[in-house]
């Protein structure tokens, strides 16, 4: 490529007496021969350039279009990190503490507190160990006058750990403390009613992130969400169907009391797993109820199910009014409907009383026939007995 | 940093792993090799024995075969067996080796068979055959004879034998040991090497490089010049400072021969503008200096006489020899720290221990005629081709004797002046940098191999290039200094512009190979006015380059009233040089309209880009543009005719 050198210098003004002087015809100076030493990429540009008769242009413009050309074979050369990115790192966070890793957000840890369960097994990976090169205790070695070295690095190696192992993630992923704090931050119904009422738009800003974030607990996928404000009857009800039988994987190990590791007490262990699993067994039912509340608050102020029985009183009250007055200006279409629908019927009864008229003439005509013959049989059997 | 002339941006390696590629610099007394990093960076490498400089020394002992640094040692008790010193002898007749040599290893001999041809003779033991096998336990049939051992038959002991070896033999052997290590490093096969060889190699001695190298089953890409592979290190990761333009000194003190080479280095091209080769001048006359002051030293401590280089009789030989070993480390630690460098050898002479310290003030006094050997070799080679030190952007060190600093301080002590950029200024000499001398040539090599393996095996016009004697290394240089004048007021400006009445800009310098492109960026004032229109003008000049002395009295301070000494202070005399130019030939000049001035402090101001061009037939293309925010403006172009090939 060619490379453009910046100098240092301004130029001064040009003086009023300067004018350019023609072209003087001369030529530099005599030219020497000379042996280049065959060596390096600028030798190697030289021989291209010479044996395919290439000006410095052409040079460059064959140069950009190798490099456009590798890069679409190669990619831009970078290594894809699948979206992972640099998460900036908190002081707070990075005074972790790795003995309390149950407390810790496992996916800000790794720097991965923008993709959260979204995350996938691959982007996991590359992200443990994008952080396993910043704060391996290797690197820090030099950095005098630290003490806790290796604390964040084992919080690294604890996250990794809950992470990379399926069953241990959806435990986590089931109080990610994360989702947990927006939880707890769900509007109460006369909050929501009055949001609602206000706007019909605000039940949709409020609801969906709502269900988007509990669909992820969902056993059966795809989940359907909240939808549009002018969703249709079914679809209305087949979410709330749904959701009123939602089917949860979430579960509460990760909640549970820690077995007291010191004691062999065996009733012990026992007595601390009993009450693990009748606390989890709560939490379960307390989740379960706490959707179907949920569920029942969006319903309750869901500006859909208004506009529909809305929409289904006025058809009812138009059938009414359709039938009070024929030919009723109110409803033409309606009525137009109904003659067409009443022609139809009637040619469809016609055409069934043809079709049972004919029916009936050719049964007559076949039952003649049977008694033409019977009566023919009767006369010549004696002549043949 | 410039970028080389149309060099490819570094292109993403296709795979993790680069190349196997090495390059191998293989030198009279040391070796090294150079790997490719996983970066694409050049390093030197170590061997098992973890020594990047690999010794060049072949030792026979019994039935082992020593090679390297672990046969040096064997110099001291087993000279005879171990051969030193053999690639300056490739492709040598027996008849035109010089026999005046005091013998320090195994002696040069005519071969036995083949005529005029120099072999070395070593003792060795060889392994007596395997005896037949024991029949196994399993197979033996009861019957055998009680007494039968179940041990297998000893092996017989080997039988003293006398080998005769060829130069290019023993080169074999070194250098398939070199490629061993460094594929014992790289854990793959080496696909290819660059071997660096010195200039004054003639037909027969690469022939019988290139021999050994067949033998030793090595791949070679090129056989690349010393002063290529050197130049190359510089090339590719420059000093910041340099321009990419510049002569660059090259100096290569090895133990044998001084040689010097003066480089155009014009956006990575280079080539040599005048080299020389000089035996006289060599490392191994500062080894011979030091080990006369460690002997003298001992005698002087110990009352016992020891004489060295030559040696009187077989006890100063072991003794000379084991200093040898000594001094290497001494040398080493020289190079590396600006303390003391101890000695040390047990049981030098008649049992007695010999230690002590060298500083580097008495090691530099000890040395310095060969240092000013080195300097006045190097001025004699710039006059010759009508140069000066100070036209010297850049100098180069190459061998381990050239690692001394004690070298780079004479230069500077002698002309050259302070401006001059050698890796001691920039601080790469130790720790692996880039200037390191000692592996230069190694990583130079392994870089070229690099190039060699990027180009596509089908294109085999371009690998052809990079053979000796291609036609398209053979090109046209400038032979005068090219640039433009940005006129000034003269009256208004100072005096000392007053010489070209302008702002000088270079364009190309002489000594440049054709064609040859150059892009410069810079500001222009335009004056205040609020109208009119504003115009840049530029003269295109070529100039001759000249140095103006100056003889500058310097009056010492004067001395402090009282003191009692007050002995006549001398006006010392300091000659100041400086680079001038003198405008010799206008070729034309080129006038630009600024459309996209910027208002800056009252005055305007624009950026101009200039492209110099020159075609391989000397035809100059001055194409000036004003650079705005938005882009490049309309060029206006000067167009000067090839030179008439007479």
């Amino acid at each position: 490529m060619a490379s453009v050198i910046k100098l240092p210098i301004r130029a001064p003004p040009l003086p009023s007496s300067w004018s350019p002087t023609s072209n003087s015809k001369k030529t530099i100076g005599p030219l020497a021969k000379r042996t280049l030493l065959p060596v390096g990429p600028a030798y190697l540009a030289h021989v291209r350039r010479s044996v395919h008769n290439h000006s410095f242009e052409d040079h460059d413009r064959h140069l950009e279009e190798e490099r456009k050309r590798h890069e679409e074979l190669h990619g831009s050369g970078e290594e894809d990190d699948l979206g992972v990115g640099d998460e900036e790192e908190t002081p707070d966070l990075l005074a972790l503490d790795p003995k309390e890793w149950k407390k810790q957000d496992h996916y800000a840890v790794m720097g991965l507190s923008h993709l959260r369960y979204k995350a996938t097994e691959d982007q996991i990976k590359i992200a443990h160990r994008k952080k396993v090169l910043k704060h391996h205790p290797d690197k820090k070695a030099g950095a005098a006058g630290q003490t806790n070295d290796d604390a964040f690095f084992k919080c690294i190696q604890k996250a990794l750990e809950v992470l990379s192992n399926p069953e241990r993630r959806r435990q986590f992923d089931s109080i990610d403390p994360y989702y947990m704090d927006m939880e707890s931050e769900t509007p109460s119904p006369a909050e929501a009613k009055k949001a609602v009422d206000k706007s019909s738009k605000e039940f949709f800003r409020i609801f969906a992130p709502i269900f988007e974030r509990e669909a992820r607990f969902s056993k059966t996928q795809p989940v359907p969400l909240l939808g549009e404000p002018n969703d249709g009857k079914d679809a209305v009800e087949s979410f709330y169907d749904f959701w009123y039988n939602f089917d949860s994987w979430r579960s509460f190990e990760y909640m549970d009391k820690e077995v007291n590791e010191g004691s062999d007490n065996r009733d012990d262990k026992r007595y601390t797993e009993k009450k693990n699993k009748a606390e989890r067994a709560r939490r379960k039912k307390e989740d379960n109820a706490r959707v179907r509340t949920l569920v029942d608050l969006a319903l309750s102020v869901d500006p859909r199910i208004k506009r529909i029985k809305q929409e289904e009183k006025d058809a009812r009250e138009a059938k009414k009014k359709g039938k009070g007055k024929m030919n009723g200006t109110a409803t033409p279409k309606a009525d137009e409907l109904a003659e067409k629908k009443r022609l139809e019927e009637e040619a469809k009864k016609k055409e069934e009383e043809e079709k049972a008229a004919k029916k009936k003439e050719k049964q007559a005509a076949a039952n003649a026939a049977k008694k033409a013959r019977r009566a023919e049989r009767a006369a010549t059997e004696p002549n043949g007995a | 940093m410039a970028q080389a002339n149309g060099s490819a941006p570094e292109a993403a390696a296709p795979s993790t792993k680069g190349p196997a590629v090495i390059g191998i610099n293989f030198g009279n007394t040391y070796a090294s090799i150079a790997v490719l990093t996983k970066e694409g960076h050049a390093d030197c490498i170590a061997n098992e024995d973890g020594e990047r400089q690999i010794a060049c020394a072949v030792s026979f002992h019994g039935e082992e075969i020593y090679i390297g640094n672990q046969a040096k040692p064997q110099l001291v008790k087993n000279a005879e067996n171990t051969i030193v010193g053999f690639r300056n002898l490739l492709g040598k007749k027996f008849s035109e080796i010089p026999k005046d040599q005091p013998i320090t290893s195994a002696p040069v001999i005519q071969h036995p068979e083949q005529p005029d041809a120099a072999a070395y003779k070593v003792a060795i033991l060889q392994p007596a055959p395997t005896p037949i096998a024991a029949p196994t336990p399993s197979v033996r049939s009861v019957a055998a004879t009680p007494a039968a051992s179940h041990l297998p038959t000893p092996r017989s002991e080997p039988t003293p034998a006398e080998r005769v070896l060829t130069v290019t033999e023993v080169a074999s052997i070194f250098l398939k040991s070199l490629v061993q290590s460094a594929q014992d490093f790289l854990g793959r096969k080496v696909e290819g090497a660059v071997i660096a060889i010195p200039s004054w190699f003639d037909e027969s001695a690469r022939a019988a490089l290139e021999e050994a190298a067949k033998e030793a089953e090595i791949d070679v890409l090129q056989y690349l010049d010393e002063a290529s592979a050197a130049s190359l290190i510089s090339v590719t990761s420059p000093a910041k400072t340099l321009d990419a333009d510049r002569n660059t000194l090259l100096v290569d003190l090895g133990q044998s021969a001084l040689s010097l080479s003066l480089l155009s280095i014009r956006h990575g091209l280079v080539y040599s503008i005048a080299s020389s080769y000089d035996t006289s001048v060599n490392g191994e006359q500062i080894d011979v200096k030091l080990l006369k002051y460690f002997a003298k030293d001992f005698t002087k401590k110990t009352k016992i006489p020891l004489q060295v280089c030559p040696a009187k009789d077989k006890a100063d030989q072991r003794a000379e020899a084991k200093l040898r070993l000594a001094l290497e480390h001494t040398k080493r630690t020289i190079s590396a720290s600006s303390g003391a460098a101890s000695c040390s050898v047990e049981s030098m002479k008649d049992g007695m221990d010999f230690n002590t310290t060298v500083n580097r003030m008495r090691f530099d006094l000890e040395c310095r005629s060969v240092y000013t050997a080195v300097v006045a070799a190097a001025t004699r080679l710039l006059e010759s081709v009508g140069f000066e030190p100070i036209h010297v952007d850049e100098i180069i060190y190459v061998g381990g004797s050239a690692s001394l600093p004690g070298l780079d301080e004479t230069f500077f002590t002698n002309g050259f002046p302070e401006s001059v950029v050698t890796p001691f200024t920039e601080g790469s000499v130790l720790g692996g940098g880039s200037g390191d001398p000692t592996s230069l040539l190694a990583r130079g090599c392994a870089l070229q191999a690099k190039v060699l393996a990027g180009i596509p095996a089908d294109q085999v016009e371009i690998r052809e290039a990079f053979k000796r004697g291609s036609e398209h290394a053979s090109v046209h240089a400038t032979s005068k200094t090219l640039g433009i004048i940005l006129p000034e007021d003269v009256s208004e400006g100072d005096a000392k512009a007053g010489d070209l009445g302008g702002q000088w800009v270079l364009g190309v310098p002489k000594e440049t190979p054709l064609p040859y492109r150059r892009i410069v960026q810079f500001d222009c004032d335009l004056g205040e006015g609020t109208e009119g229109e504003r115009k840049v003008g530029m003269d295109l000049w070529e100039v001759s380059e000249g140095v103006k002395v100056e003889n500058i009295k310097q009056s010492k301070e004067e001395p402090e009233e009282g003191e009692e000494d007050e002995e006549e202070e001398e006006e010392e005399e300091e000659e100041i040089r400086e680079k001038t130019l003198t405008k010799e030939t206008q070729l034309g000049s080129l006038q630009l309209s600024c459309k996209h001035p910027i208002k800056e402090k009252g005055r305007w101001k624009t950026t101009v880009e200039v492209q110099f061009v020159v075609g391989h037939a000397g035809g100059v293309i001055l194409t000036a543009r004003e650079i705005h925010k938005d882009g490049k403006g309309e060029p206006t172009t000067l167009t000067i005719h090839p030179v008439s090939q007479s």
